[in-house]
């Protein structure tokens, strides 16, 4: 059964193992001139020397334009595409294709049980997507550590500037992955399992797997750990987003978040009895001749406070940890399901 | 032929329709508040206040930290990239590969209808299909995110990654993806014509594809027209980077830009005109100076700033070229389908 696996799997392994070299070769090339610009543009240091502004903008310029920013961006899309790949390639076939050819009445009426059959194939090939996945996570995460490093010392709001817990960069390094591309593979074998045909079963897997990655960071990801809450004055000398709709109509007021890497759920701005503040605008904001310290000192008068809903950067593996899991407990749910349908139903 | 091809083309063509669908009411539902935003976040007439800068950026905090529009700005991205390859995967792949496999393909060419005229019309037909889909798809998806995309091309939120020219947004707006969709289509259906093999196929279109959506920002599209090169000197007050090695070299990066270019190149010469390469000066070495004695040390260099870039005014001659060359690859590619398929025996 082991060697039926393999025999079959054959090609899927290949195409695999030499996507993965193709790209290893690709980031060793350029892996130590990205080191060597981020050793050169000062950010290793920066903490020190009191200039980690100016570092991280010197090292975003340098990136700009390289090959290493579009491996940068090539990576990300890879590690994001790997899973999903593997569920339509190698999940979804791999029952539909004996189904369809009509090779499963003779790979069914063999010794082997139908039990010990899609143990043995769930097992490898779902342990390969892992082994895939991950290999690949880890590759792209020791290239781009740099960057990562140098966006944690930018300041917010510039183009470097990013936290390993935001939703866009969250699933493409780290532990994440492995879950998702085990996840992804039942998933294809459930849908080739109830749909029976190929294409319609990669078509529905595809669509399920980027919902489910839709989904996860916008509702499920941030309730996961009861998210941090911080209430403080508003800091109005500070940097602010200030949006007005005419004298006496809505103003909105959002200030800034100065908790590096952190996953900002909410930033609200209160009045002091707790309602998010709308307006009115104050008469020096509104007005177009007022000098802006007359706006900031009759903003400071209206006692207005932030209420900040966050993740803290501390909690990344946390996370990634608990992601993993609900996506290897989905994963073998969906397996359970699948021994249990094949056994009840003819399916050939 | 043609009530063949929809019968056989069916489900592929509710399935896109519904998936049309779920989005423009995803798009509708949010896109005339999006446009009220814009309207009153005094960015349309930020010129004559001489605060776009700021308006641009307070905009864009708005609309951040997770709120529904910054995902459906990136879902639109992913689709309008990912939607002309899925056609390649499941409409061009699968049209002969599947015939060949089901053996239905021998009944199919054993009829009046030739196999000139069966192919044409099926390449013809779905072809149309693929490209209304992505130009309905990118005019969806570029009225919405129009807002957006004059705010990010200011320079708000300080994205350098999104002005129209640049590569990641210029394959997801405008008429390209109509190109992109009948390439990927007509690409799957070669790779089927060639493979003869339904899952092979696919995977090898999809690489094929991704390979060539890489391949023409990097390496084509920069030299489609003659970029413009410009010189002037680098202002040590306004140097966007300043880069010192062990080995002794010191690269500087000029501050010069041109609003919405697309920068090929920024490279800061010598008055001799070679790369300035170092070695660093005294000033910058040193780790007690601050950095403004470095940058008034740079001031007695003289270097200058060489700027290769495509100005923004090019955008709809880049775009109108990209979809020519891609509707060249598209025939030509079409053109060896159809001779194959006379030649030889496929099932």
């Amino acid at each position: 059964m082991l060697w039926l696996t393999w025999r079959q799997f054959r090609a899927q392994t290949i195409v695999a193992a030499g996507g993965l070299t193709v790209l290893a070769v690709l980031l060793a090339v350029t892996g130590p001139h990205l080191a060597s610009l981020y050793a050169s543009s000062g950010v290793p240091d920066c903490q020190a020397h009191g200039d980690c502004a100016r570092a991280t903008a010197s090292f975003a310029s340098g990136l700009h334009g390289s090959i290493s920013e579009v491996l940068a961006f090539v990576g990300i899309a890879v590690v994001y595409g790997a899973p999903a790949g593997i569920g339509l390639f190698w999940g979804a076939p791999l029952i539909t294709r004996e189904l369809e050819a009509g090779t499963l009445r003779l790979a069914w009426s063999q010794s082997v049980t139908r039990t010990r059959w899609l143990a043995v194939k769930l097992g490898l090939i779902g342990l390969a997507a892992m082994a895939t996945a991950g290999l690949l996570t880890l590759m792209v995460t020791w290239w781009a550590a740099p960057i990562y490093r140098a966006g944690q010392q930018a300041a917010p709001d510039t183009s470097l500037s990013l936290n390993w817990l935001d939703p866009n960069l969250f699933g493409a390094h780290g532990l994440a992955p492995v879950g998702y591309a085990a996840f992804a593979f039942a998933l294809g074998v459930t849908a080739g399992v109830l749909i029976r045909r190929t294409l319609p079963a990669m078509a529905v897997t595809l669509a399920v797997f980027a919902l489910v990655q839709l989904v996860m960071p916008l509702w499920v990801r941030p309730h996961l750990i009861t998210p941090m809450r911080a209430d403080a004055a508003l800091n109005v000398n500070g940097n602010l987003t200030t949006e007005m709709t005419g004298a006496g109509g809505q103003m909105i007021l959002v200030g800034a978040v100065d908790r590096p890497g952190a996953w900002v759920l909410s930033n609200q701005t209160v009045t002091p009895a707790g309602r998010p503040f709308t307006g009115p605008p104050p008469q020096a904001c509104a007005s177009q001749t007022a000098p802006p310290q007359a706006c900031t000192a009759s903003l400071a008068r209206l006692h207005l406070r932030q209420v900040v809903t966050y993740q803290p950067a501390s909690r990344y593996w946390a996370f990634q940890w608990y992601e993993t899991a609900i996506f290897v407990i989905l994963a073998l749910a969906l397996a359970g399901f699948c021994f249990w349908r094949l056994r009840r139903r003819r399916l050939g | 032929m043609t009530w063949l091809t929809w019968r056989q083309f069916r489900a592929q063509t509710i399935v896109a329709a519904a998936a049309l669908a779920i989005l423009a009411i995803a798009l509708a539902a949010t896109g005339p508040h999006l446009a009220s935003l814009y309207a009153s976040s005094g960015i349309p007439d930020c010129h004559a206040h001489g605060n776009c800068g700021t308006a641009a950026d307070n905009f864009v905090s708005q609309l951040k930290n997770g709120t529904f529009y910054e995902v459906l700005f990136y879902l639109g991205l992913g689709i309008m990239f990912l939607a002309p390859a899925v056609m390649g995967v499941f409409w061009g792949a699968p049209l002969i590969t599947r015939e060949i496999e089901g053996g239905t393909l021998r009944l199919a060419w054993s009829q009046s209808v030739t196999r000139t005229r069966w192919l044409a019309v099926k390449l013809g037909l779905i072809g149309l299909a693929a490209m209304a889909t992505a130009g309905l798809l990118s005019l969806m998806i570029t009225w919405w995110a129009s807002p957006l995309d004059r705010t990010l091309a200011m320079g708000g939120g300080h994205a350098t990654a999104f002005d129209r020219l640049d590569p990641l947004m210029f394959g997801a707006r405008g008429i390209v993806p109509i190109g992109y969709a009948a390439f990927a289509f007509v690409l799957g259906v070669t790779a089927g014509v060639l493979i003869r093999r339904t899952l092979p196929a696919m995977a090898v279109t999809l690489a094929i594809f991704a390979l060539v959506q890489l391949a023409m920002p990097l390496w084509v599209r920069p030299h489609l027209i003659t970029p413009v090169q410009t010189t002037v000197a680098v202002s040590p007050q306004h140097i966007n980077g300043l880069m010192i090695t062990n080995n002794n070299t010191m690269t500087v990066i000029g501050g010069a830009t041109e609003p919405g270019a697309w920068v090929l190149s920024n490279q800061t010469i010598t008055p001799a005109g070679q790369v300035f390469t170092g070695p660093p000066t005294a000033a910058c070495l040193s780790q007690t100076n601050s950095f403004t004695a470095c940058q008034n040390s740079l001031g007695a260099l003289h270097l200058r700033q060489v700027l290769t870039y495509q100005p923004a005014s090019r955008y709809w001659a880049f775009q109108w070229y990209e979809i020519a060359i891609f509707a060249v690859l598209t025939l030509a590619l079409a053109g060896f389908c159809f001779w194959r398929i006379r030649q030889r025996r496929l099932s």
